[in-house]
């Protein structure tokens, strides 16, 4: 077995190594059925939390524990879980043996001693869920599934595509990281959602705060760091069905996985499909601005959609290296609310559009993205060395029909080399890579290095216009310390430098517009971008601090971070065919700044926790797409023009949780958001920013038990969410009414032999209400959220294991 | 346990904050309004305007605190994609393909510090173009108004364009 459980668990451990200063001492060695040592398994003593990994021969030793008695638990990929009581009056020796699991995959890799010790680890405020979770609040896409968590929300548009946002910030201020590579797709983009598969995510991480330190440009609201790191046992091999069915939109999906590993190769593969039809909303018409629109049996007119998604990893697990690697593919097709895309709102074909609700007409979105990821970790004793390595293509285009606006001919000539009905396409290839080193110098002080570079080539066809085709560069470097303190504190510093440029190609119409010059008028094929070139440096920093005197926890990190401005951002021209805007950047933009205030405060013993996370922000910067009173004459049909612009922004805002177990069966659980913005200079001055979350609280009783007659880990789980109105708002917006919704999430395992089949069920509106969602681009367009819904997922796993030699 | 000032006081910081963060400058949170509904009002939805002639813009255009510009679109809605913002539904002709259709887009000033603008604007309609005459038949008349502040609404109003 390798080292590499050390990886898979990181840094995090470590630093729990480090604390302490009293008497006994525990170790032990930690084997398999077979005698062999077992390297990297988890020691945690609880309730302390100090927690120890087993070195290269299976041996173990946590120091200066006081005495006491204390859970001892013994944990290892792939192995049933040891937990043992153990009275330390003294120094003690513990051996202990592992039974193989079953079904390794099934284990849960991201224990919660993981969670906890990673929260702990970390200054910044960070939830850390697993594929469980992601099932038992299965949504319509990944970032719809993570919503519950107090300060993640996201911009909808439809039911298939989600953006996420952190503490009111989302586009390309979250950094979206698959398998450690960067996400880059057309994020800058109102209707475009996240290429990812939410079937093939097990481990999600969410930093809620500004992460340009480890992350680089654009992580200055947050981080979504998504991992799927589970490995088959040794000598196993099996698959995983999933079937997963919603009635809101007759959503019907099937991701199946296949695994199967020797002794240090293994390969999965997955294939997710889905396919759904129009959702249903609780209302007969919408008010798209001053247009009605009625709505046929409540469904939202043409938001069908498909997804077809295949997943390969293969690799090489050795004691002191791993590789692996990521291909995958994501495609998807879905159509956008038909009556609300285009210049101005649409008048639709009715007969065309309502004869099925599965068929994706005009207007639609086709989406592919397409990786090949590699991660490989050397490991010695002290040094550990990450490579990671990516490729990327996504290719988005829109489809609608040709409608000529501004002076497009009215007749699309035969000339050209797109076809009429594609309205815009976007093709990106990027390569990125990152080398990461980690040192432990000495007991105290562990260092970070490390650099990450990228390369992004943009393409753009079609017939409408809105971002020029670019290309860019970034490269940056960091330093990162961590330094131990007594009584459990801990203190990190990092520092990082970035350079970028981007060069974006001018582009003229297809088409002459008339140009009034000198009392003469004459057609003249306009220019909407310049050649541009900006080269942007930065030095961005931070600072933490963290200390766990037994049952409370208090941390706080100051940091700057920064954002490169985006193409869109530096050179938009054209009209958002979602808003009915014209959009137009700004080449003379400076990078975005932002300083930030993190803390946190949590009591938790065995039954009772609770936690605060406030945060304090300011740019002096914030990039900004301001409405503003002029119109456009020579696109679109004389739309108000929206300019990028910058202006101060303060923000703040916090996170509260607190659960408390009334008996071992019943939970109770609150968690609580909020954040203010306001502008402190600029055209809106005092106003928000736009899309800002109202507060919001949800009430939480979850009753579960061990087993109820054949079911097993059985949960009943019921979530009031309690939403405030939002009147702080800014051009477009309209202030939105608060709400309340009732969620209900059921389910547990049902034992057949060596296998148990999940079955996990939500009720999601269970009261069908009718609500509007402060941040879904269909709130600017009056369309409210889906009706009830109840969806259904069920997970079948089979194995097997490779005979022995 | 023992609560170290140290970590009382940023969390102080942050009370303070918050506290002392209220809002003191009042901001404009209504749209603009565009008013067809005055007797001579026009265009209004189902009107029929003519080429080779001049029409008289006659709009009411208010807000609450200072308006912002105004634009006018005329373009052809021979394949019925755009619909009224109106109640009253209009008489259509049958789909057809434009060959020659009419485009017309232009933004307006209005005088600075106004919250009441009645329009009185003559607009030339031409009979055609170097390509012919323009079609006639369905067209759709987009009327977009912006505040100071970026606050905006809109009328589209289906009309009959024709030659006299």
């Amino acid at each position: 077995m390798g080292k590499f459980v050390i990886l898979v668990f990181g840094m995090s451990m470590l630093s729990n190594l480090l604390f302490g200063q009293t008497n006994c001492t525990i170790k032990g060695l930690v084997v398999d059925e077979n005698n062999e040592p077992l390297t990297g398994a988890t020691v945690l003593l609880s309730p302390i939390e100090r927690a120890t990994i087993t070195d290269a021969k299976g041996n173990f030793s946590i120091k200066n524990i006081p005495k006491g008695k204390y859970k001892l638990q013994i944990s290892f990929i792939g192995y049933h879980s040891l937990i043992d009581s153990v009275r330390m009056d003294g120094d003690k020796t513990y051996n202990a043996r592992l039974r193989l699991a079953a079904l390794s995959l099934q284990e849960v890799v991201v224990k919660n001693n993981y969670v906890e010790s990673r929260k702990k680890d970390e200054s910044l405020d960070i939830e850390i869920v697993n594929d469980n979770y992601l099932k038992q609040n299965l949504g319509g896409s990944l970032m719809n599934s993570l919503e519950r968590l107090p300060g993640v929300s996201n911009i909808d548009i439809g039911s298939g595509q989600s953006k996420p946002v952190i503490r009111g910030l989302g586009f390309n201020r979250i950094v979206v990281v698959e398998n450690s590579i960067k996400h880059e797709a057309q994020q800058w983009g109102a209707d475009h959602g996240l290429e990812i598969d939410q079937y093939a995510v097990d481990n999600i991480e969410i930093i809620k705060g500004p992460a340009s330190l480890m992350y680089g440009s654009d992580a200055i609201g947050g981080v979504i760091d998504l991992k799927n790191r589970k490995l088959p046992a040794e000598n196993s091999f099996g698959g995983v069905i999933d079937l997963s069915g919603k009635t809101n939109n007759d959503f019907l999906g099937t991701s199946v996985l296949l695994y199967g590993r020797k002794k240090w190769f293994f390969v999965n593969f997955r294939a997710t499909l889905l396919d759904y039809g129009d959702y249903k909303v609780p209302t007969d018409s919408v008010d798209i601005y001053s247009y009605r629109a009625a709505l046929h049996k409540n469904r939202l007119r043409n938001t069908a959609g498909k997804e077809q998604n295949y997943h390969l990893s293969f690799g090489i697990i050795k004691k002191r290296f791993h590789t692996r690697f990521y291909v995958s593919n994501t495609s998807s097709k879905n159509g956008f609310f038909a009556n609300a895309h285009g210049l101005e709102p649409r008048n639709v074909d009715t007969d065309l559009h309502d004869s099925s609700n599965r068929d994706i007409q005009y207007p639609y979105q086709k989406v592919e993205h397409f990786k090949i990821i590699n991660i490989s970790i050397f490991s010695w004793d002290k040094l550990r060395m990450e490579s990671n390595i990516g490729f990327q293509r996504n290719f988005r285009q829109e489809w609608s029909q040709y409608v000529n606006h501004g002076y497009m001919p009215p007749i699309f000539p035969d000339t050209l080399s797109f076809l009429p009905d594609l309205e815009r396409q976007f093709e990106k290839y990027v390569v990125s890579a990152n080398l990461k080193f980690l040192y432990q110098l000495n007991d105290h002080v562990q260092v970070n290095v490390g650099v990450n570079g990228e390369y992004q080539d943009n393409r753009i066809d079609g017939r409408g216009f809105i971002i020029p085709a670019f290309n860019q560069k970034n490269i940056g470097g960091y330093a990162l310390g961590k330094y131990s303190l007594p009584q459990n504190q801990m203190i990190q510093f990092g520092v990082r430098y970035d350079y970028g440029v981007i060069n974006a190609s001018e582009y003229f119409d297809w088409f002459p517009s008339p140009v009034f010059e000198n009392g003469n008028t004459s057609m003249q094929y306009l220019m909407r971008a310049e050649n541009i070139k900006q080269d942007f440096s930065n030095i961005s920093w931070s600072l933490g601090y963290n200390y766990h005197p037994g049952k409370w926890s208090y941390k706080a990190n100051l940091g700057k971070s920064f954002r490169m401005p985006i193409a869109k951002e530096l050179a938009a021209n054209g009209v958002n065919y979602h808003r009915f805007s014209y959009e137009v950047g700004n080449p003379n933009l400076s990078p975005e700044i932002s300083w930030q205030l993190d803390m946190g405060i949590e009591y938790s013993s065995r039954n009772f926790a609770i936690g605060m996370t406030p945060f304090v922000n300011y740019f002096p910067n914030y990039i900004y797409l301001n409405p503003s009173s002029e119109h456009d004459r020579l696109y679109g049909n004389g739309n108000q023009v929206y300019y990028y612009t910058e202006s101060r922004v303060f923000r703040y805002g916090l996170e509260l949780h607190t659960h408390y177990e009334l008996f071992k069966s019943l939970q109770l659980g609150i968690m609580g958001e909020y954040v203010y913005s306001e502008q402190l200079s600029g055209k809106k001055e005092g106003y928000t920013l736009p899309f800002s979350p109202p507060p919001s609280v949800v009430f939480n009783i979850k009753y579960q038990k061990q087993k109820i007659k054949f079911l097993e880990n059985a949960y009943l789980s019921l979530d009031y969410r309690i939403v405030a109105p939002q009147n702080n708002i800014v051009p477009p917006e309209e202030t939105t009414k608060g709400y309340q919704v009732i969620n209900v999430a059921f389910g547990g395992n049902i034992k057949l032999k060596n296998h148990s089949i999940n079955i996990t069920a939500q009720v999601q509106n269970l009261l069908n209400t009718k609500y509007f969602n402060h941040t879904s681009y269909y709130r600017l367009i009056n369309v409210p959220e889906p009706g009830r819904n109840l969806i259904v997922n069920i997970s079948v796993p089979f194995s097997g294991n490779f005979k022995q030699k | 346990m023992k609560i170290n000032g140290r970590y009382i006081i940023p969390f102080l910081c942050v009370l303070i904050l918050f506290s002392s963060c209220g809002k003191d400058k009042e901001i404009d949170t209504d749209k603009p309004f565009i008013d067809i509904s005055f007797p001579e009002a026009f265009p209004k939805n189902c009107d029929t305007i003519y080429f080779g002639e001049s029409l008289n813009l006659r709009i009411l255009l208010t807000d609450n605190s200072e308006l912002g510009t105004f634009s006018i679109d005329i373009h052809h809605n021979f394949d019925h994609h755009s619909h009224s913002t109106e109640v009253t539904e209009c008489n259509s002709d049958p789909v057809k393909d434009p060959v020659n259709p009419f485009i017309y887009i232009k933004d307006f000033d209005i005088p600075a510090g106004l919250k009441e603008h009645e329009t009185n604007l003559s607009i030339t309609i031409p009979s055609g173009d170097g390509n012919g005459i323009y079609d006639e038949g369905d067209y759709h008349f987009f009327i977009s108004l912006t505040d100071k502040e970026g606050w905006s609404a809109q009328k589209g109003l289906s009309i009959k364009m024709l030659h006299r």
